[in-house]
């Protein structure tokens, strides 16, 4: 009797534990059903309406993943946010703010079927998303055409993807990398400006050091902003970036980067801390003066009109001559991607989400425009510009958006990328040279494009 | 006794709750792990079976070889400061001639509960070439010797493990500590009546009776030390380049920067076999000597 019980009780637990695995497995195959729904737009478009398709003036809730943590991010939201009141008063937003982890969490949400409706995302994960079907495809939504007319000119990579398609409608235009530097710190050291040439770079370096000054900050414990680095050299040779690199082996261009890049480690340029520096300490060692020099993103420019005023200024990256200095200089050490807001495949009010999508991205590139003067918007604003920019943000708009001739193009390949990053930041370190580099960029090439 | 074993409802009743914990928490997890090496899989889809070919790739990954050194390298570390630091210390504080004995068990053990982070940035600040501690103390002292501890390829991966070493250097040791009081005092006392010396009975009387206590202690040091992972993201990020990339490292950097989940599974499959080996290897050799009083 007692052996029949135990026997019972044992099939009994079994028989829990294999629906609550099954129930996991469900779960997924779900998601995966949900996920091989039909890729042509057409076809999930029509397929939703009758799911979605509220009255226009019946409540809609969506909600909406994303960066909602600083100045930066909570300004543009809670402005859109306000104009999405005004335009659609019936859709109310939740918003799940996005944390900074490399779209880990939007992957967790898109494996167990819990996509948001409208999401902020990055190329790598449109790439993943399209691929299972996450993603809404906004070829032939109703907002896309009117987005792709007004789109400033040249912005067409970061609103279609290299496949030809619309994942997400982006706000920013093609942001780039430029060099920052202390007027005064030149000045007391006598080192003309604008640096034009490897060679004053390189006089320039001497000079900072003999005063104990660091010759340039940059936060490379981050591996993207050495990458940006040698593509700031790189473009001076090819302007076409990393899209050249589709041969077997580094082309002379990428060589002579590699080279000039060593070169100006060895003389000094970097701290010794370099790769061991967050963006706190680098930014913070700039603004303090004890760095002449600092590598970022043209957004740096408001952190640094605040915290310097007029004592700070820009520069294109330094060219092997004048001439190819003169002739490259507005070739810009940035490439856009597809970025933005996209919509979710599971959305149930994918029309409207696509609707709020499209608004919001407009509604953050007239916030950057209008009230921070940021003229590196995807879109064109119609509204005045109400703040007055800072002077480098002016000249950057007097300057060098009218003369732009090009940005350096994506390579989509992650292999490749990745040893960028690995390798660049190893060039900032001692025992690693660029024949190291080179060696290195030539076995991965010689993978990946064999 | 008897009565207790024939009781399979009572087994069954309190085995059974930590049975299915341990199903759901490791065994699953494990399982998924091995079934999800032999795909092409991005975390996302269904995934394409591919056979052995992630193992394939592994093998000519380059980063294997710096992953396994720098592993071996950390596990070293730590066994000689870890175990054999800990053990001059548990030695020195069960010896009843030492003064502030006591001051001295919590202050080896106060590391241990401290955050990894906060662990972590200490010694980032104490690294610092510029500004950093031990420079300093080298420019104070006269020694031509500046070291730029964690961008150096070579000593980075040591000076990174050491911060391991030092932070639970008090669990080893409590071990220890606890392994030498186990062992009855009538033999030490029976030894230094015969004319042994201290150092001498502790070589031939604690030591080898401890072995359990270092059968364990090197298990948790040596596979500590083939996957670490905390103190390289926090203190260099696995840089420069890859220089202190770890199995683990490995595993973070297909599955959550490259999105190779299949692959990464893979890494992780390797690893935990590594792991067994090496704890196999480690019962085998601690299991000559088994001394049972």
């Amino acid at each position: 009797m007692k052996q029949t019980r135990f026997k019972a009780w044992t099939i009994a637990v079994a028989l829990v534990v294999t629906f609550s695995l099954a129930a996991c497995g469900n779960g997924k195959n779900t998601s995966n059903a949900e996920n091989s729904a039909p890729a042509n737009t057409s076809e999930t478009e029509s397929s939703t309406e009758t799911a979605s398709a509220p009255a226009n003036d019946q409540p809609v809730k969506l909600r909406i993943y994303a960066q909602y943590f600083d100045d930066d991010t909570k300004k543009p939201y809670d402005y859109a946010v306000a104009e999405l009141k005004k335009s659609m008063p019936n859709v109310e937003l939740v918003l799940d703010p996005s944390v900074q982890d490399n779209g880990q969490k939007l992957r967790t949400y898109a494996a167990s079927g819990n996509m948001p409706d409208i999401f902020q995302v990055g190329y790598n994960d449109i790439k993943a998303f399209s691929t299972s079907k996450n993603i809404e495809m906004l070829d032939n939504a109703a907002p896309t055409a009117q987005f792709k007319q007004d789109l400033n000119p040249g912005n067409e990579p970061v609103l279609i993807a290299p496949d030809g398609h619309i994942y997400a409608y982006p706000y920013s235009g093609i942001e780039f990398q430029i060099l920052f530097y202390n007027k005064k710190l030149f000045a007391d050291a006598g080192v003309q400006v604008p640096i034009k040439t490897f060679d004053q770079w390189k006089d320039a370096i001497a000079k900072f050091k003999a005063k104990g000054i660091v010759p340039l900050s940059i936060f490379s414990k981050e591996k993207w902003i050495g990458n940006s680095f040698y593509k700031g050299l790189v473009t001076r040779e090819e302007p076409n970036g990393y899209a050249a690199l589709t041969g077997t082996e580094l082309s002379d261009a990428f060589k002579l980067a590699a080279k000039q890049f060593n070169d100006l480690k060895v003389a000094g340029l970097f701290d010794l801390n370099a790769t061991n520096t967050n963006y706190d300490q680098a930014s913070s060692m700039f603004y303090t003066g004890k760095a002449a020099m600092f590598v970022n993103g043209q957004w740096e420019i408001y952190g640094a009109d605040k915290q310097m005023g007029d004592n700070v200024d820009w520069m294109y990256w330094p060219a092997k001559d004048e001439a190819t200095y003169d002739a490259m200089k507005f070739y810009m050490d940035g490439s856009g991607e597809p970025a933005g807001y996209g919509v979710s495949t599971t959305s149930k009010n994918k029309e409207t989400a696509i609707e709020v999508a499209a608004f919001i991205s407009r509604k953050y590139a007239e916030f950057k425009y209008t009230q921070l003067g940021n003229p590196i918007v995807s879109v064109k604003v119609d509204k005045p510009i109400t703040a007055t920019p800072p002077a480098m943000m002016q000249r950057l708009i007097d300057e060098t958006l009218p003369n732009i001739k090009g940005f350096a193009k994506l390579n989509e390949n992650v292999k490749i990328s990745t040893a960028i990053d690995d390798n660049t930041q190893n060039l900032i370190v001692k025992d690693f040279s660029d024949q190291d580099f080179i060696k290195n960029m030539n076995r991965v090439l010689g993978e990946v494009n064999k | 006794m008897r009565n207790y074993f024939g009781n399979k409802r009572a087994i069954a009743a309190f085995a059974l709750p930590a049975l299915l914990l341990y199903t759901l928490v490791v065994a699953y997890p494990v399982a998924q792990s091995l079934y999800r090496s032999f795909f092409d899989w991005d975390g996302l889809g269904a995934g394409t079976f591919t056979g052995l070919s992630n193992y394939v790739k592994l093998i000519d990954d380059p980063l294997l070889l710096t992953s396994l050194k720098n592993g071996g390298i950390f596990a070293l570390v730590l066994v000689v400061f870890q175990i054999g630091l800990g053990t001059v210390l548990a030695l020195a504080c069960a010896d009843a001639k030492i003064k502030g004995r006591k001051i001295l068990k919590v202050g080896y053990f106060i590391p241990v509960v401290l955050s990894v982070t906060v662990v972590c940035q200490l010694w980032i600040a104490i690294y610092d070439p510029t500004n950093g501690l031990i420079n300093r103390l080298f420019q104070m002292l006269g020694i031509p010797y500046q070291q730029n501890w964690l961008s150096s390829p070579t000593v980075s991966i040591i000076a990174i493990a050491f911060v391991n070493a030092w932070q639970y250097m008090g669990y080893q040791f409590s071990l220890l500590y606890a392994g030498v009081k186990s062992i009855p005092e009538q033999y030490m006392e029976a030894a230094i009546i015969d004319g042994c010396t201290k150092w001498a009975a502790h070589r031939k009387i604690t030591i080898p009776l401890m072995v359990e206590t270092y059968k364990f202690c090197f298990i948790v040091a040596i596979t500590s030390g083939i996957g670490a992972f905390v103190q390289m993201l926090i203190i260099t990020n696995g840089g420069p380049g890859t220089t202190n990339f770890t199995l683990t490292f490995m595993i973070f950097r297909y599955a959550f920067n490259e999105f190779e989940y299949g692959y990464a599974c893979a890494v992780a499959v390797f690893l935990v076999a590594l792991s067994l080996l090496a704890t196999v290897i480690i019962n085998r050799l601690f299991e000559r000597e088994r001394i049972t009083y």
